[in-house]
């Protein structure tokens, strides 16, 4: 069996030793890290990922307990040398970039290898190249503070890999990043990790990255609380028998990083009480509906992705189900439509269709959802109630009561289970159709 | 870390924050400008004494003379036997002679001394106007050096000196009788001597021209003075006492030119410390921009240190940092001190060229002083840069990394 790159053996690590203000920072780490693993080291804002991640780095020594790096302590050596193992091993980059103002994008590639003494054409020949490679070779002259901060992030990549460490190191890399640059710079550290087969150490609280890393470690006010195995990529670290399996919960991990075990347990036996579908299902459902919701596919293709087999990234649902969700959501939409025109003609109204129409047309569209027969006068209650409830007069709840008031009194006189599935119906509609953005007033 | 990169490194506050550096350098360079100015005026005052006395020569020359007592007599032959010594180059004699000096009827009473033009250099014979005899002119017959003196008696003012020279005079030797009585021959040279030079010698009547010249018209059986050339310096105190010990009274100008030196060194150290004090501030000052420098450039270090820098690149960073802007003003005040001095030295001489003084350089500034000054300030860099380097290289880089 391989041996671990990085052992950590009861880790705790105490700032403040001996003063008033010590703080356990982290309490009782064990972990192994193995060549070429992408680890994530996730939790929220002062669980001690950063301090674990720096203590491995080299600059904060563990209190109590032994880390080893490619099974050396380096703490036992003198400062010299672990400066030597440090620039070696490890590569950093920073959530703040921490580019050297003062120094252009190349020399700030090139500082490490200046440390050690590297000859000035190599070095630069060499951030040169890395910088090309993370797609900001054609700003390498400028100075750091010219550059977005998606290029800085990937210049200060470059940097990190500029002598070509074992290991990279990365504190919460895109925290200061919009969203498109987040997604060039974890795929940048992607392919280091997956092309360059290096190690990485990320400390994030982004979700969404968790999908990226082999396993993550949950980490909750400076204990490692669980350790989660990300089933889509193949594992480096060695799995013996019977010790770790994969389970529903590692799923639920990545979909509610932030509930504990116990909800996502909760969560797991919901699920299977209430929902004919499993959480792989709904996952893929959610996809072809939000496909078909943008408008991107049309039903015939949402039929098809949600019939596909799961193997080949459908959703597994029977032919007949899958139509009868294509129908429904397709006149979901249609009216939802009617929605969106009613609402927009709140200031100026009757051009084609009077607020009154599409009221009209709602409420002919629900009786006849439900094959429920109108009299005149209920029609009337009825498109009065939805315009009531579209412009926001009347709550679910009231237009719920209203139905099943009797005629006289303004109400239809409808049994509590068609109330209720007219009220449900008619919401889900408004969910589609009302705008929620926000407007400039 | 390599020394151009190191310098690349340590000039970026240039880019950086120009203005506080060069405040920086400016206040370093005032500094070092007192003690450049301060020192150069001790420098400056100690040679205007020694140019008047010093020549190369002059200093390893010894004045031989006798004291009468144990009829001790300077003879041609007491000449070349000090010349036998090995450690003397040369000797040169002066013989000397009553005479009346005539000039346009005017008649008074001199020496005239006879010298080889050796005399001149050793003795350290300078004039005020006109020239001196040179080794060219040891064959000369018909010029003469007078003291400032016998121009007094002639009736003619300092200002016409120089107008004086080419003017002729001419001469009567008052020669001893030779039997033995107090008898005064008197010997008239038959021609006209032209004026060539005024010598420096203030206070005495005399006149002097070439010792074969003068040997011309008289025998000369005895010297006044001989010139003892020593060739070495480590030579000089041994002849001296040899000489001594043999009855001659002797005087040497190095003793008189090194107890001058010793004066100026003192007064040269009194000024250096004025300076030095003016120095001290402009350092304290640098020391507080310096470590005001490494508060600002905490998280940079945190940075280097996380990216590879060793301890010691941060310390060499700030070191050299302080030791280019130590130098840098060493500079400064070196060209401000030179300037204001070279001004001053200006002025000076084109006030006495309006009131016909002599010109003198008030300041000097000898390249080897300059030399150390650059040398020291950049040590003052250093010292001033010690401090926070040892510091900055000692920050745990995680909290230098989260020093806002």
């Amino acid at each position: 069996m391989a041996k671990p790159l990085i052992v950590a053996r009861d880790l705790s690590i105490i700032y403040n030793q001996g003063k008033s203000n010590e703080f356990k920072a982290l309490s009782d780490v064990n972990t192994d890290i193995f060549e070429g693993e992408y680890i994530i080291l996730f939790g929220p804002s002062g669980c001690g990922k950063s301090t674990l991640m720096y203590s491995i780095q080299g600059s904060l020594p563990p209190g109590e307990g032994t880390l080893l790096v490619k099974g050396d302590d380096v703490y036992s050596y003198p400062p010299a040398e672990r400066v030597y193992f440090q620039r070696h091993v490890m590569g950093i980059i920073f959530q703040q970039f921490n580019l050297i103002m003062s120094l252009s994008v190349l020399d700030n590639v090139a500082l490490p290898q200046i440390f050690c003494n590297g000859d000035k054409q190599k070095r630069e020949r060499r951030a040169q190249s890395l910088l090309d490679r993370f797609g900001v070779g054609h700003v390498s002259h400028k100075l750091p503070a010219m550059l977005s901060g998606g290029q800085q992030q990937r210049v200060s990549v470059s940097r990190s890999m500029v002598n070509d460490p074992k290991i990279l190191l990365a504190d919460e890399p895109t925290g200061n990043l919009d969203s498109v640059s987040t997604q060039q710079v974890m795929d940048k550290i992607d392919e280091i990790n997956t092309f360059d087969r290096r190690t990485i150490i990320m400390v994030s609280h982004n979700a969404a990255h968790l999908s990226y890393a082999h396993r993550v470690y949950y980490l909750k006010d400076g204990y490692v609380l669980r350790e989660v195995v990300n089933p889509q990529r193949k594992q480096i670290k060695p799995v013996r028998e019977g010790e770790t399996i994969v389970t529903e919960l590692e799923q639920l991990a990545r979909l509610y990083p932030y509930d504990s075990v116990e909800t996502w347990r909760v969560k797991s036996m919901v699920n299977y009480l209430t929902q004919d579908y499993t959480f792989n299902q709904i996952n893929r459902i959610e996809r072809a509906i939000s496909l078909f919701l943008q408008g991107k596919v049309d039903r015939h293709a949402m039929v098809k992705a949600l019939v596909l087999p799961y193997e080949r990234g459908g959703a597994e649902v029977k032919e007949k189900e899958a139509r009868r969700m294509a129908s429904v959501s397709a006149r979901m939409v249609d009216h939802s439509t009617d929605i969106k025109r009613f609402r927009a003609r709140k200031d100026n109204d009757n051009i084609f269709f009077t607020q009154h129409k599409l009221a009209e047309r709602m409420s002919d569209h629900l009786s006849h959802e439900y094959r429920i027969k109108l009299s005149k006068d209920q029609r009337e209650n009825m498109t009065e109630m939805i315009a009531d409830r579209v412009t926001g007069v009347a709550t679910d709840v009231e237009m719920n009561i209203r139905l099943m008031r009797g005629i006289r009194t303004g109400g239809l006189g409808l049994s509590e289970s068609e109330a209720d599935n007219i009220t449900r119906h008619f919401e889900k509609i408004i969910a589609q159709g009302v705008d929620v953005s926000y407007k400039k007033e | 870390m390599r020394i151009q990169d190191l310098a690349q490194l340590s000039t970026r506050m240039f880019k950086t924050n120009p203005l506080r550096t060069w405040l920086t350098i400016l206040g370093m360079g005032v500094g070092t400008g007192a003690v450049v100015i301060l020192v150069g005026l001790g420098f400056g005052l100690q040679q205007i004494i020694l140019e008047q006395i010093v020549f190369g020569e002059t200093l390893l020359s010894l004045g031989v003379s006798s004291t009468g007592a144990q009829g001790l007599r300077l003879t041609p032959e007491t000449v070349t036997d000090f010349e036998e010594n090995p450690a003397v180059l040369d000797a040169a004699p002066l013989a000397r002679f009553p005479a009346l000096v005539t000039y346009k009827g005017l008649t008074g009473n001199v020496f005239v001394q006879g010298v080889e033009p050796p005399y001149l250099r050793y003795a350290g014979v300078t004039t005020l106007a006109g020239e001196v005899f040179t080794d060219e002119d040891a064959g000369d017959t018909t010029s003469i050096i007078l003291s400032p003196a016998t121009l007094k008696l002639f009736g003619i003012p300092d200002e016409e000196m120089e107008a004086f020279i080419g003017e002729k005079v001419s001469i009567r030797l008052l020669v001893p009788a030779e039997d033995g009585t107090d008898n005064v021959n008197e010997i008239i040279i038959d021609k006209e001597y032209v004026v060539r030079g005024v010598n420096k010698e203030a206070g005495v009547l005399n006149a002097m021209m070439m010792l074969p010249e003068l040997r011309n018209y008289v025998g000369i059986e005895e010297y006044e003075r001989i010139q003892v050339r020593v060739d070495t310096n480590e030579n000089l105190p041994i002849i001296e006492n040899m000489l001594i010990e043999e009855g001659y009274r002797v005087t040497a100008l190095s003793k008189t030119v090194e107890q001058a030196s010793k004066i100026f060194q003192g007064i040269q150290a009194v000024l250096a410390t004025f300076g030095g004090i003016a120095l001290i501030v402009s350092a304290i000052g640098m020391f507080n921009t310096m470590t005001v420098t490494l508060l600002e450039r905490t998280k940079e270090i945190g940075i280097m240190r996380t990216i590879g820098a060793s301890p010691n690149d941060v310390k060499y960073l700030f070191v050299s940092e302080s030791i280019v802007v130590g130098f840098l003003g060493g500079i400064t005040g070196i060209l401000m001190g030179v300037i204001l001095g070279g001004a001053v030295n200006l002025f000076l001489n084109i006030l006495a060229g309006q009131f016909g003084g002599q010109a003198v350089k008030l300041f000097a500034f000898p390249l080897d002083f300059l030399t150390f000054i650059a040398v020291f300030s950049a040590g003052v860099g250093y010292l001033t840069g010690i401090f926070p380097a040892r510091r900055a290289s000692t920050l745990n880089p995680l909290d230098a990394i989260r020093y806002e």
